[in-house]
């Protein structure tokens, strides 16, 4: 199960039992927003919270093993990315006292956890992968792409909530759908995320290049084309452009599927991107 | 002497509309009732439930046939006639008047099911009844218990939480649309009742920026003043309607008071962010349905509310089952009470203590004791028995004096004073 680059059996124990959390927590969260029986949501919220913990372990773990920062390559960044959407769930759950995002949410951060194990590891090391600014880099980077799932998922939430209530769906008013927050909140919400993904991958850009410049110029004198830089600048463009329209009151529904979009975008722009196109920045 | 808890009432599924408005009690004419009730020794202790579809009597009384003296009175204290009281009354003795009562409380036997003014009407019956000195222990710990079962059921069912009213699905529309029911920009059009009533529900909600519009200013104007809105020109319907987080409208317009084009002419002007609520209430209706081809515009219409109804009748309806298993238990809860307040049970739990208090010293003085010769030893025992049926006798006999809420009122105090808590039961 453990990725052959993955050092030690406790670190990957650590890992499947936050995987078995996250699952659980997934069960749980959409348990209660059918049934809202409280213990069912403290359970969720439990596990989440042990899921969450358990990953930031295993987080540990490796970064003592490896004596690096944890996130060095596809393994680690995608567990770092699942522990930050993991916690974003758990602030927005805590500061607006809902649960209704845990079930849309909380996969999210088992698919990335799992994927992490899952998708096929390089054996090539990078000995330049260390240090400070490459460590806001990443961590920066990976806040900002969880800042943009839980704004497509807050986006998606908006969508099939005003689409039943744009066609007067008979259950509007009960069932699931009736749990859900107000489309305002989901607007809002949606547009907070979007400011803090853009703002983190904005500062997190600029560590990358500072990093870039300090450590290929010499053996990389055209760092700058490589794929994966252009891609995440242009995923800053497109989230900087969203915002922007969103702030000077671009309809509520165009937003929302802009940010899902660009979550696709992102996706690209971390996967594909990443492992086919880019050469000097690729993850190993 | 055979004492119960009873119940006499005329509610909405037995009786007109015209014989509940003669039956119906203000506070004073409740207060009346009851010290009539009293004087007459129907009732020892009680309380009134009055509202538009009840009118309800609840006491202890220690007569067999209390339903015809109750009849009898209401027949005289209303002045209407016997027969047509006798035929259309709901009444019942013990549990059946606990769980009448916990049932009405959790809005089971209202008549939009599950429907949440009640427990408050409950609440004041109550307050009403303590205030006037009529409610006593009995009745305290029924309408006390009612209130705790009306709640249980709120809380742990979704009885209460659809709304059927056109108001209220009307307002929990606003809910799901909106994050702060209070920031909203709402304009209303026309002046009539559905206006008006609707009003009120968000002002009570607190939202403060209302703003009203009517062919005949002046009835606008009013409405303003009432709810502390502004004024808007019939002639500038359009942009104001472009303007609002939501629109309600019930207006007695033959056509669309908002047209199609030009409302959407004025939400494309407007510098506007967010969703527009629209809630036509009219018929025919007064807002084009074309209006809704705008994103974020929500368009509902009478019959949208009428299927919002239906559906949430049913979804209530469905929580039927659970909520009267929560009525079953809190009558339960309630009898096991009552029943310990029984002359025959505290007596026998007061023996039971005392002898087990007997024993407990004899079997303390047993060293002492075993150098008594056995005639010695006879004797004590006989002794501790006649000083335990000595003490025994006035509390005995005490508690079948007075009415019936006297009676239980001693048992209480009884139970109270001796820590009786299910001595003895088997």
């Amino acid at each position: 199960m453990a990725s052959p680059s993955s050092p030690g059996l406790t670190n990957a124990l650590l890992g499947v039992l936050a995987l078995a959390a996250y699952a659980l927590a997934s069960v749980f969260y959409t348990a209660y927003l059918r049934h809202p029986r409280l213990k069912a949501g403290r359970l969720a919220t439990g596990l989440a919270v042990l899921g969450a913990a358990l990953n930031f372990s295993f987080l540990y773990a490796r970064s003592l093993a490896l004596k690096n920062v944890p996130y060095a390559d596809l393994l680690g960044s995608m567990a770092l990315f699942g522990f930050f959407l993991a916690g974003m769930n758990l602030v927005l759950e805590v500061r607006h006292h809902d649960r209704s995002l845990g079930p849309f949410l909380m996969p999210v951060s088992l698919l990335f956890l799992l994927l992490a194990f899952v998708l096929p590891a390089g054996g090539e090391k990078r000995p330049n992968l260390k240090g400070a600014i490459f460590a806001f880099h990443v961590t920066l980077n990976m806040l900002s792409y969880a800042a943009f799932a839980v704004a497509a998922a807050l986006s998606g939430l908006y969508l099939v909530l005003g689409k039943k209530l744009k066609h007067r769906s008979k259950n509007v008013l009960a069932g699931p759908t009736a749990r859900l927050p107000s489309l305002g909140y989901l607007e809002r919400a949606a547009r907070t995320s979007l400011g803090v993904g853009v703002v983190t991958l904005a500062a997190g850009l600029s560590m990358g290049f500072a990093w870039g410049y300090h450590v290929w110029r010499v053996d990389h004198p055209f760092w700058l084309l490589d794929a994966k830089i252009w891609g995440a600048g242009l995923t800053l463009l497109f989230y900087f452009v969203v915002l922007v329209r969103a702030h000077r009151g671009a309809a509520p529904v165009t937003t929302a599927r802009l940010c899902i979009a660009g979550f696709v975008l992102v996706l690209l722009s971390y996967t594909a991107v990443n492992l086919f196109f880019s050469r000097i920045h690729s993850f190993t | 002497m055979q004492m119960d808890l009873v119940f006499v009432g005329w509610n909405h599924r037995v009786a007109s509309l015209d014989l509940r408005e003669k039956l119906s009690f203000t506070p004073e004419r409740a207060r009346e009732a009851m010290e009539g009730l009293f004087r007459e020794k129907i009732l020892t202790e009680g309380a009134v439930v009055s509202t538009c579809n009840r009118a309800e009597i609840y006491g202890l009384t220690d007569l067999d046939d209390s339903f015809e003296a109750l009849a009898s009175y209401f027949s005289r204290f209303h002045d209407v006639d016997g027969s047509v009281l006798r035929e259309s009354a709901l009444s019942g003795r013990g549990d059946v008047t606990v769980r009448h009562l916990f049932r009405v409380a959790s809005g089971l036997d209202s008549m939009v099911l599950g429907e949440a003014q009640i427990l408050g009407q409950i609440r004041d019956a109550h307050r009403r009844a303590t205030e006037a000195g009529t409610a006593r222990t009995v009745t305290h710990r029924l309408f006390q218990a009612a209130l705790e079962c009306g709640k249980k059921v709120r809380t742990r069912t979704a009885l209460g939480t659809r709304p059927t009213s056109v108001p209220g699905i009307a307002l929990s529309l606003v809910g799901r649309i909106f994050e702060e029911v209070a920031d909203c920009r709402v304009l209303l059009l026309g002046a009539g009742e559905t206006v008006e009533l609707t009003a009120r529900l968000l002002a009570d909600d607190g939202v403060t920026r209302m703003s009203f519009c009517n062919r005949t200013q002046e009835k606008a104007a009013a409405l303003a003043a009432e709810f502390g809105g502004t004024v808007v020109p019939w002639e500038e319907r359009i942009p104001a309607f472009a303007a609002a987080d939501v629109v309600l409208t019930a207006t007695g317009a033959t056509d669309p008071v908002i047209p199609g084009p030009e409302a959407k002419r004025a939400l494309s002007k407007a510098r506007r962010r967010g969703p527009l609520l629209v809630l036509d209430m009219a018929v025919p209706r007064d807002v084009d349905p074309a209006v809704e081809d705008v994103a974020d515009v929500y368009r509902y219409d009478l019959d949208a509310f009428g299927e919002l109804a239906r559906a949430n009748a049913a979804e209530r309806q469905a929580e039927v089952p659970l909520a009267e298993a929560i009525v079953e238990e809190s009558v339960e809860k309630f009898a096991a009470w009552l029943a310990s307040l029984s002359m025959t049970e505290v007596v026998k739990q007061l023996r039971f203590k005392l002898e087990a208090i007997r024993r407990d010293e004899l079997a303390r003085s047993e060293p002492r004791l075993a150098r008594l010769d056995p005639a010695d030893r006879e004797m004590v025992e006989r002794l501790t028995e006649a000083l335990l049926n000595k003490i025994l006798h006035n509390p005995t006999v005490g508690l079948k004096h007075g009415d019936a809420s006297q009676r239980l009122e001693l048992a209480a105090a009884v139970r109270t004073l001796f820590k009786l808590d299910g001595e003895g039961r088997e």
